[in-house]
C-alpha cells in the first residue's frame, strides 16, 4: 500500500506547495515538542531531583538514598498496599458490574438510547465533585448511607471502611464507562454466531463464555487497561475523603504530600519517579499485549 | 434427499444434543429486560438525585436526617455558595477548558493527520509512543512544573502560579496524546480515494489535508474535543497544586474538594448546592453529545 501510494504522488507530483514528507515531519512536531517540553523534560528533572536531599536553598547529592528511605519508610509501604487494594478491588467490581450493564444494554430494545445517554452522567460529573458527594453519603450526619443499609458504621473514621466507601464511589464512576466500551464491543459481535451456537444446542452461559468472552478480548483489555492505570494513580477520592491522612493515603496522594503540603523535595521526587515507573510499567505490559492490533489499526496498516 | 428413517435419526440426535430447554416466556423476559436497564439507570442517577434534593433542605433536620424528602426546602444554599463565589469557579473551569481544548485539537489534529496518512519513517513507534504517553501519571509533573513557574517568574516576571496559563499548560500536555490517538483513528478511517482524486485535481497535499480531510474529520475532532474538555473540567491534582486558593482562577473541582476545610459549620447543603450547579450543565453537554463521546471513547476499543 505505501509503496502503491508513493509512486502515485511522484508521478503526481505537482512542483508547488508542501511536500508529503515535510509535511508530515512539520505536522509532528508541535505535538511532540510540546509533550517533550511539558512531560518528558519534566520526568527527567524529577529523577535528578531524587538523587538530591534539599533543604531550603541547599542540596546535597545523596545517590539513591531517597529511593533507600522510601524502601524503609512505612508510610510508603502503606501507600503502596493502599493504592494495590484499590486498584485490584475497584477494577474487578468495574469489570464484572460494567459487564453485567453491558449485556443488559445490548438485550434491551425499548429504552436502549434513554440508558446510553443516562449511562454517561456518573463519567461527566468531575470526580472531585462525586467524591464530596459520596463522602456526604457516607457521613454518619446525615447518615445516608447507613439509613439504607440498616448499619451504623463509622464510614470516614474507620480506614478499612473508609477504604471500602472510596472503592464504592470508584466504582459507582466509572463501571459505566466500562460498560460502554464493553457494549461497543460488544456490538461488533455477529448475531449468527449466538445462534448457530444455540442450534448446536449450547446454553447461554456456555455461550457467553465460549463467544461472547473470546471475542470481546480487545475491548475488555482496553477497558481493564485504561482502568487499571487510572486506579493506580487516583488522587482525587482519598484526598477528598481524607486529606493526607494515612488511611487512604495512595501512591499519588502521598508523593503529592511532601510536593506541596510538606515540602520535601528530594525525596518527594522520589516518591512521584516510583509512581510514574509503577504506572507505566503496568501500562506497557497491557499494552504490549494488545498495543500491535490498536496502534496498527490506527495507523491504517490493517490493510497492509 | 434423506429417506424418513434418516431424518428421525437426525431429529433424535439432535434433539439429545440439545438441552431441554425451559423457554423463558416473552413477557417475563421483558419485564426482566426491562428492570435491568430499570437498575442501571437507577445507579447512574440516584447519586445525582440525592444531590439535588439534599441542596435544596435546610436547617438543623435537613442536616441530621437521612430522609431526603424531610424540608424545610429553599434556595438558601444555593444564594450561599454564590456568595461564596461559587460562580468564578464555574467561569475559571470553562475558561481553562476551552483554552485547552483549543489549543489541543488543532495541534493534535496535525499530528494525527500525518500520521494517519502522510510518509512518516517510525509510525508505529511514534503511535506505541503516544499510546504510551496517555497513561502518563500527572503527579510526576507537579514539582517540576512549580520549579519550572518559579524559575519562569525570577527570569520574566510572568507568574504562571495562579494563573489560568498555569493549568491550560499541562492540560494540553496530558490530552495531547489521547487526542492524537483519537484522531489518527479517524484520519484512517477516511477513504483515501477522495484525497487522491483532491491532489489529482490540482490540490498541493496541504490544499487537501485543510479543504478536503478536515471537514470530513469533524465527528472525530469532535469526539476529541469533548473528551478533551472534559478531562480539563475534571482535572483535581495538578489545579489543586497550581492555584489552590486565588478565586480568580480556582476551579470547579478545587473550589468543590477542597470545601470542608473551609467552613466551620457542616456545609453539605452549600457543597451540594454547587455540585448541583456544576453537574447540570455537564449532564446536560453530555446527554446532546452523546453520539460524539461514546465513538470517541470506544475508538480503538472495538478495533483488533
Amino acid at each position: 500500500m505505501a509503496t502503491i501510494s508513493r509512486g502515485t504522488s511522484r508521478e503526481g507530483r505537482v512542483r508547488r506547495g508542501l511536500g508529503e514528507r515535510a509535511m508530515g515531519r512539520i505536522f509532528l512536531t508541535p505535538s511532540f515538542a510540546f509533550m517533550a517540553v511539558i512531560a518528558l523534560f519534566p520526568v527527567f528533572y524529577a529523577v535528578v531531583v531524587s538523587l538530591y536531599r534539599v533543604r531550603g536553598f541547599n542540596s546535597e547529592f545523596v545517590g539513591l538514598g531517597n529511593y533507600a528511605q522510601a524502601l524503609t519508610d512505612p508510610d510508603f509501604y502503606n501507600a503502596v498496599l493502599n493504592t494495590l487494594v484499590f486498584t485490584v478491588a475497584s477494577v474487578t467490581l468495574e469489570f464484572v458490574i460494567g459487564m453485567g450493564f453491558a449485556l443488559i444494554m445490548h438485550q434491551a430494545f425499548v429504552g436502549r438510547g434513554l440508558t446510553r445517554a443516562v449511562i454517561l452522567v456518573p463519567w461527566v460529573i468531575p470526580t472531585a465533585v462525586a467524591a464530596q458527594v459520596w463522602r456526604y453519603m457516607f457521613d454518619h450526619n446525615p447518615g445516608f448511607a447507613n439509613a439504607v443499609l440498616g448499619a451504623e458504621i463509622n464510614w470516614l473514621r474507620d480506614p478499612a471502611w473508609s477504604m471500602v466507601a472510596i472503592i464504592g464511589a470508584d466504582v459507582w464512576k466509572t463501571a459505566p464507562f466500562v460498560a460502554l466500551l464493553l457494549l461497543a464491543g460488544l456490538q461488533t459481535i455477529p448475531g449468527d454466531y449466538y445462534e448457530a451456537a444455540e442450534v448446536d444446542g449450547a446454553g447461554p452461559i456456555q455461550r457467553f463464555w465460549s463467544i461472547t468472552l473470546p471475542l470481546l478480548r480487545p475491548a475488555i483489555v482496553v477497558a481493564l487497561l485504561f482502568r487499571t492505570v487510572d486506579a493506580l494513580r487516583m488522587f482525587d477520592f482519598a484526598y477528598v475523603f481524607s486529606g493526607y491522612s494515612n488511611s487512604l493515603a495512595t501512591l499519588s496522594v502521598y508523593a503529592q504530600r511532601f510536593l506541596i503540603a510538606e515540602p520535601r523535595l528530594g525525596y518527594a521526587n522520589a516518591l512521584s519517579t516510583l509512581t510514574f515507573v509503577v504506572v507505566m510499567l503496568v501500562g506497557l505490559a497491557f499494552i504490549s499485549r494488545m498495543g500491535r492490533h490498536m496502534v496498527g489499526d490506527a495507523a491504517g496498516e490493517g490493510e497492509r | 434427499m434423506t429417506s424418513r428413517t434418516e431424518r428421525n435419526e437426525i431429529a433424535r440426535v439432535v434433539g439429545r444434543a440439545r438441552r431441554p430447554r425451559r423457554k423463558v416466556p416473552p413477557a417475563l423476559a421483558n419485564a426482566l429486560k426491562i428492570a435491568g436497564l430499570a437498575v442501571v439507570l437507577l445507579w447512574c442517577l440516584f447519586p445525582f438525585l440525592w444531590m439535588a434534593m439534599t441542596s435544596l433542605r435546610t436547617g438543623a433536620d435537613a442536616l441530621t436526617d437521612p430522609n431526603i424528602l424531610r424540608g424545610p426546602f429553599n434556595l438558601d444554599n444555593y444564594r450561599q455558595v454564590v456568595d461564596l463565589g461559587f460562580h468564578f469557579a464555574l467561569r475559571n473551569s470553562l475558561v481553562v477548558a476551552a483554552l485547552t481544548t483549543l489549543i489541543c485539537i488543532p495541534v493534535a489534529s496535525l499530528a494525527g493527520y500525518a500520521l494517519a496518512r502522510l510518509p512518516l519513517a517510525g509510525k508505529f513507534l511514534i503511535l506505541s509512543v503516544t499510546l504510551v504517553a496517555t497513561l502518563f501519571p500527572p503527579v510526576a509533573l507537579v514539582n517540576p512544573l512549580y520549579q519550572m513557574y518559579l524559575r519562569i517568574d525570577e527570569w520574566t516576571g510572568i507568574s504562571l502560579l495562579n494563573s489560568y496559563a498555569g493549568m491550560v499548560i499541562p492540560y494540553v500536555a496530558l490530552t495531547l496524546p489521547l487526542a492524537v490517538f483519537i484522531l489518527t483513528t479517524f484520519f484512517a478511517g477516511i477513504p483515501k480515494e477522495i484525497e487522491e482524486s483532491a491532489k489529482v485535481d490540482g490540490a498541493t497535499p496541504f490544499q487537501a489535508f485543510w479543504r478536503v480531510v478536515v471537514p470530513l474529520a469533524a465527528p472525530g475532532v469532535g469526539a476529541a474535543a469533548i473528551l478533551t474538555f472534559v478531562y480539563a473540567t475534571n482535572e483535581f491534582l495538578l489545579a489543586f497544586s497550581f492555584a489552590p486558593r486565588d478565586l480568580n482562577v480556582q476551579t470547579v473541582p478545587v473550589f468543590i474538594g477542597t470545601f470542608q476545610r473551609v467552613g466551620y459549620e457542616n456545609p453539605i447543603g452549600q457543597v451540594m448546592a454547587a455540585s448541583v450547579l456544576v453537574s447540570i450543565p455537564l449532564i446536560a453537554f453530555a446527554l446532546i453529545l452523546q453520539r460524539r463521546i461514546v465513538a470517541g471513547l470506544t475508538s480503538g476499543a472495538v478495533k483488533g
